[in-house]
């Protein structure tokens, strides 16, 4: 029982991450209608760069909301790459491919190609009836629930929540109602980058982190995000935390070489099932 | 009105082309040494590889990025039947046979999202490819990989040796290449390139959208595999290393390199990628140089091709090649062609250019095998 319990707390400090990189996809995608590839190179860099900051001696905290700012703008700088001109969605998607090339390369001639760590919150393991618990797994959780929870209320209950929303449902319509669709875009892809380095920064004292993580970062968010058909953050709140428990439990019950295989299969099944929903739908009408 | 036929056919810079081409890939084995002979195979091993996932990515508008999946998948399936004793030229059929039948079930599931999520769930399945190899050590040998594949033998002839692969893989590049272009030329080629342009129109004309789609999947799984299944005995040993997301990607890039949906394109993406990346890994290994620099430097331009490319020549190199001929050679030929309105210009609608080779009129757009839609004013991939 205590194992149980001991996996699913690492499973949902997990989860969590998924769902900083799902809720990434999603406010991208809702604006933008791009599927934004390089998402898993936002923790890396993140990450990379609080960890530089804090061997140059720049105080725990104050590293790590940096290195989330530095990401912010990273986001944004990609965001202002891939909306350049107009593109099909595939064609965005490669450009973004082609960005999340770009940050393993800068990646891994900054940093190099070893795993990298630092140590995180200080103090002893949290007792918890019978099991224990890092308090950088408490941090993990009870930040990106803020971070997460702040950001629900950003879009349902700021002017520029709504405006973004409504570049999702119909940009035309929002142009003519005075709202800058453009910068929505760039707004929604410097919130992307600052989730991801959110992700980064208190993920990185959990698990090393390498130049190549991205990929592997990207596609877990993705499937977390396709839980709410990209467009959902609560559904995508949701699917990191399925993600993070499902490979937990795998990696524990089964074999850790398993799990990404686990998860991806789940993913690939979920589509197969949104797909048969769609059809269903569609045969309705 | 038929067009007098000249001796160099409808389009002369491309039979031009096409001539120069065949002669130097003729010429080229004798010449090479013997690590230039193995860039010449790869390149040839790509452009199979690329002319699928051109077809798919031009056509079809789907980014397969597990295309580094199916090649792997052709070239395990291959090895592991000809160790197990099976004649190898019926272990490398079944192998295209194989990959094809997996790509089409799983195309079959996941064709009929947006692209999107093609795009992902191929990576997954080459994920998931990798991870399954890593856990069959009995069967694939695990990280290690398997040696000892025997070499290739037709009948009585046995290939071995870097001169012969050579003329073997470019043979089989230049059949894969002349299918392709017979394919986008045929009735299911002219639905393709209605769907390129309008999947809804195409569909509204009569054209099975979804099954194109599907059959375009699994025959660029099909050329994936094979040209796997020959890498399998080219080196007579695979490990997952060579197999991995990275493959995938430096796919989609020689497509884009190429132009999509050029048949040509796929060989001149495949070459000029491939020559690129040995220039790159030439220059950043040196004994005081870092050892990671040959891949950044080949990550880096990866990432500025893909970055650039699609706004300044969104029809790739074939297609910049074959406007810049048009404009220098063809004008002749476009003052001929806007005289006959029903021989639809290059710029036409799609369709235009179908009826009028229903007819029977060989009157291929100048440029040769460009897609006549997708001129790339707008931008890329549908």
């Amino acid at each position: 029982m205590s194992v149980l319990l001991q996996y699913l707390v690492t499973g949902v400090s997990r989860g969590f991450l998924f769902a900083l990189l799902a809720t990434g996809f999603v406010v991208i995608y809702r604006v933008t209608k791009v599927v934004n590839f390089a998402q898993g190179a936002f923790v890396v860099l993140g990450g990379f760069i609080a960890y530089s900051l804090l061997g140059a001696g720049v105080p725990q905290g104050l590293s790590e909301v940096l290195a989330v700012l530095a990401s912010a703008a990273i986001g944004l700088l990609f965001g202002v790459v891939t909306l350049l001109g107009r593109m099909s969605t595939i064609a965005s998607l490669i450009t973004t491919i082609g960005l999340a090339l770009l940050s393993e390369a800068i990646a891994m001639l900054v940093w190099g190609t070893t795993p990298l760590t630092y140590s995180g919150l200080s103090g002893h393991d949290l007792r918890f009836g019978g099991i224990f618990v890092q308090p950088q797994y408490l941090l993990l959780i009870g930040v990106s629930f803020v971070v997460l929870a702040s950001l629900w209320l950003l879009l349902d209950r700021t002017y520029v929540g709504k405006a973004m929303t409504a570049c999702a449902s119909n940009p035309y319509a929002a142009r003519l109602t005075g709202i800058n669709v453009k910068a929505m875009g760039l707004l929604s892809f410097a919130i992307g980058g600052a989730l991801g380095g959110v992700g980064g920064v208190l993920i990185m004292p959990l698990f090393p982190i390498t130049y190549d993580s991205d990929v592997n970062l990207a596609i877990l968010g993705f499937a977390a995000a396709i839980v709410g058909s990209l467009t959902s953050p609560t559904l995508a709140l949701a699917g990191g935390l399925i993600f993070g428990i499902a490979e937990e439990l795998v990696a524990g019950y089964w074999s850790q070489a398993n799990e990404t295989a686990v998860a991806l299969g789940l993913m690939i099944l979920l589509l197969l099932w949104q797909s048969q929903r769609r059809q269903q739908a569609a045969k309705l009408i | 009105m038929r067009r007098p036929r000249s001796l160099l056919g409808a389009n002369p810079p491309a039979t031009v082309g096409v001539l120069v081409i065949g002669a130097a890939t003729l010429v080229l084995p004798q010449v090479l040494s013997a690590p230039n002979l193995i860039t010449y195979v790869t390149i040839g091993l790509a452009t199979i590889v690329v002319a699928g996932l051109s077809l798919l990515m031009g056509f079809a508008g789907q980014v397969s990025l597990g295309q580094g999946a199916f090649y792997g998948f052709g070239a395990y399936t291959a090895a592991i039947l000809a160790i197990h004793g099976w004649p190898p030229l019926v272990a490398l059929v079944a192998a295209v046979v194989l990959t094809a039948a997996v790509a089409a079930a799983v195309g079959a599931l996941l064709l009929r999202l947006e692209g999107h999520a093609l795009a992902f769930g191929t990576l997954a399945l080459q994920l998931i490819f990798l991870s399954v190899l890593s856990q069959t050590p009995s069967f694939s040998g695990g990280a290690i990989g398997l040696t000892n594949i025997p070499p290739l033998t037709l009948g009585p002839i046995a290939i071995s040796g870097y001169r012969s692969y050579a003329y073997f893989v470019w043979i089989v590049a230049a059949v894969v290449l002349l299918v392709s272009r017979n394919i986008t030329r045929s009735r299911p080629g002219r639905g393709l390139r209605a769907m390129a342009t309008s999947p809804s129109a195409a569909a509204a004309a009569g054209v099975g959208v979804v099954s194109y789609k599907l059959r375009d999947f699994a025959l660029s799984a099909a050329y994936a595999g094979l040209a796997g299944a020959i890498y399998a005995f080219f080196l007579a040993y695979i490990s997952p290393d060579a197999f991995s997301v990275m493959l995938s990607i430096e796919f989609v890039i020689m497509v884009v390199v190429g132009g999509l949906g050029t048949v040509s394109g796929a060989f001149v993406g495949a070459a000029v990628v491939t020559v690129i990346a040995q220039v790159l890994t030439s220059l950043g290994t040196g004994p005081s140089l870092p050892a990671q620099l040959p891949n950044v430097l080949s990550e880096g331009v990866y990432a500025l091709i893909l970055i650039t490319l699609l706004r300044l020549m969104p029809d790739g190199i074939v297609g910049l090649a074959s406007r810049l001929t048009k404009r220098l050679v063809g004008t002749r030929l476009e003052r001929r062609a806007t005289l006959r309105p029903s021989a639809g210009t290059v710029t036409g609608p799609v369709l235009a250019p179908a009826t009028v080779q229903a007819d029977g009129a060989h009157d291929a757009p100048a440029g040769g095998d460009t897609m006549p839609s997708r001129g790339g004013r707008t931008g890329g991939a549908a």
